[in-house]
């Protein structure tokens, strides 16, 4: 009685079969939507208390101060604090790294990884992993985390040195010495040296010293 | 007689360290363990009576205030967070203020983990707001709420998870803007880390994969495959895993499985059948198992390669009388007979399938 009455609850092989002909082969594709009910999402806030903590302010702002340095990552050499061990790598290497810099130098490889740890692209300048971080990330252009922001100023430098070499190779008559402001410290007469008027008598150096020793003794006196 | 080895001056001294090192500690472990309540949007107004009604006037001025300071102080950004939680009007009217998001942005990028915490939570708030409003968060701060999922402070994570929640719930286009930033690899790094942001690391790629699925690229699908041996069974989460592997393909012809990954689904498989979990795991799990035996490759179904083990899960599984599971079941049965391990009539004789 009993497997007979099991046997009605249950499917016969034939059935089983009939059914399976009729069941596809294969893999089963995602569906978009899923056709089961998924678990509901609500979108949910912080509710965030103000004067939650109540002490001294003092030792608060102490604290904080030690809790920035321990969930940072900091850099040893130059103190500077960053959100990820990734972005320290990277400032350590691309600031501090000597042989890096070579390497960027001799310019054979890319060297600058991207900001994202995942993303495994290299680049010959840091302009060009700011564009990629721009256009592939979808990053601001002012992102706060840039290790090369720094290098169009060094650019610029070696600039001005030239420049200043060139400076260096002009007549004399066309050196101009920035004008210094006179210091009064409160008190209403000005005593200083009118640099200006050097200027007037240019190719007597020596004398301008000798003037200049005069007037500090006068002063002094 | 004896006399006392430390002079009183001294043992003042010692006390008053210990008694100042002891409030430290305590301050800090209070600053540690302050929480944080999750509510809806103007859910704030009904549940909390004793709170300061701030309106769309008060909103303006906040954020005139902290546009003309150039920095938010943490009182300004905790009664912004309340305003956007007590209304829609609150975070469009602040949204709508050129260069006010910035300011949230500049002190989420600052040097104070505290202050970072707060500008997040304000961004939370505000991503509760609609999709304008997510995709502008989305294009100003994503980048940088990404940045900090690889970060130490768990709260800052947390925080950051459930903004981009939020905004993956609510923008298509702010979901694509995240997914470029690389959110799959990094969500799923802090998913498969025991590191208590599993279950809201679940949370987002379970809505990846709901609402952005055409957007997610070929490279995180394989990051997610090459990786999936890490993931623990018994950690908190572990229900969105099977819906994840199965919507995003990795069990398909596009991913080779090694070993360590045909293992891992094994696991989780038969976890899943070893404690009550809801249809929508189960059904996912078997979806997942089906696709697994449809490789043709019995060395990768490990247990299940034995008969003995296979028809006992079915039935486990059959006894459910769930149609739409049935249905799957079918499928996984004859993925499982087109690989002629053994005998069809002998499976089939053993099958319990209700009528």
């Amino acid at each position: 009685m009993d497997s007979e009455a099991l046997s009605s609850v249950f499917l016969s092989r034939e059935q089983i079969i009939r059914i399976l002909s009729e069941t596809p082969v294969g893999f089963i594709k995602p569906t978009n939507p899923a056709t089961p009910s998924l678990p509901p999402f609500k979108k949910l806030g912080v509710l965030v208390e103000i004067d939650e903590i109540v002490g001294d302010q003092e030792k608060a702002a102490k604290i904080s101060d030690i809790r920035d340095k321990e969930q940072s990552y900091s850099c040893a050499e130059c103190r500077r604090m960053l959100p990820t061990a990734h972005l320290l790598d990277l400032h350590i290497t691309e600031q501090h790294d000597l042989y890096f810099a070579a390497s960027v130098d001799r310019g054979d490889k890319p060297m600058f990884c991207c900001f994202l740890e995942e993303c495994t692209t290299k680049f010959q300048t840091p302009r060009q992993r700011k564009d990629h971080c721009i256009i592939v990330h979808k990053f601001p252009a002012n992102y706060r985390f840039d290790q090369g922001k720094d290098k169009p100023k060094e650019k610029r430098h070696p600039k001005n040195k030239s420049i200043s070499m060139e400076v260096d190779e002009v007549p004399s008559e066309v050196k101009c010495f920035p004008y210094i402001k006179a210091f009064s410290f409160g008190h209403q007469t000005h005593r200083t040296f009118y640099t200006r008027k050097d200027q007037k008598s240019q190719g007597e150096t020596l004398d301008d010293v000798q003037s200049l020793k005069d007037a500090i003794n006068d002063i002094l006196d | 007689m004896a006399s006392n080895p430390n002079p009183p001056l001294e043992n003042s001294v010692l006390r008053s360290k210990i008694r100042e090192y002891a409030r430290d500690q305590r301050l800090e472990c209070r600053i540690k363990a302050k929480d944080s309540l999750r509510i809806g949007l103007g859910q704030v107004k009904k549940e909390v009576a004793a709170l300061e009604s701030l309106d769309t006037k008060d909103v303006l001025g906040l954020a005139g205030r902290i546009k003309r300071r150039k920095h938010a102080t943490s009182e300004d950004l905790c009664r912004l967070s309340l305003a956007f939680l007590q209304g829609n009007d609150n975070i469009n009217a602040f949204a709508a203020i050129p260069g006010a998001i910035q300011v949230l942005v500049k002190e989420l990028t600052g040097p104070h983990i505290q202050r970072q915490i707060d500008a997040v939570e304000c961004l939370c708030n505000l991503s509760l707001g609609d999709a304008h409003v997510s995709e502008k968060i989305a294009s100003l701060a994503g980048s940088y709420m990404v940045t900090y999922l690889d970060g130490k402070e768990e709260r800052l994570k947390r925080s950051c998870l459930w903004t981009l929640s939020n905004i993956l719930a609510t923008c298509d286009k702010a979901g694509r803007i995240l997914l470029q930033m690389q959110l799959v690899p990094k969500c799923w790094r802090l998913y498969s880390d025991p590191n208590g942001c599993q279950e809201d690391a679940g949370i987002c790629l379970f809505l990846v994969v709901t609402h952005c699925l055409h957007h997610v690229s070929a490279e995180d699908r394989s990051y997610i495959a090459k990786t999936m041996h890490d993931i623990n069974p018994q950690e908190s989460g572990s229900e969105y895993f099977m819906y994840i592997i199965h919507q995003l393909d990795i069990v398909g012809q596009d991913h080779e499985l090694g070993a360590s990954q045909a293992e891992c689904l094994l696991h989780f498989f038969e976890n899943t059948l070893s404690s009550p979990v809801e249809s929508f795991n189960i059904i996912y799990g078997v979806r997942v198992m089906a696709n697994l035996v449809a490789i043709g490759n019995p060395k990768l179904i490990g247990g299940l390669a034995d008969p003995q083990n296979f028809i006992k899960a079915l039935n486990q599984l059959f006894a459910l009388r769930d149609s739409q599971l049935n249905m799957d079941l079918m499928r996984l049965l004859r993925n499982y007979l087109h690989l002629n391990i053994l005998d069809s009539n002998l499976l089939l004789d053993n099958l319990q399938i209700y009528a």
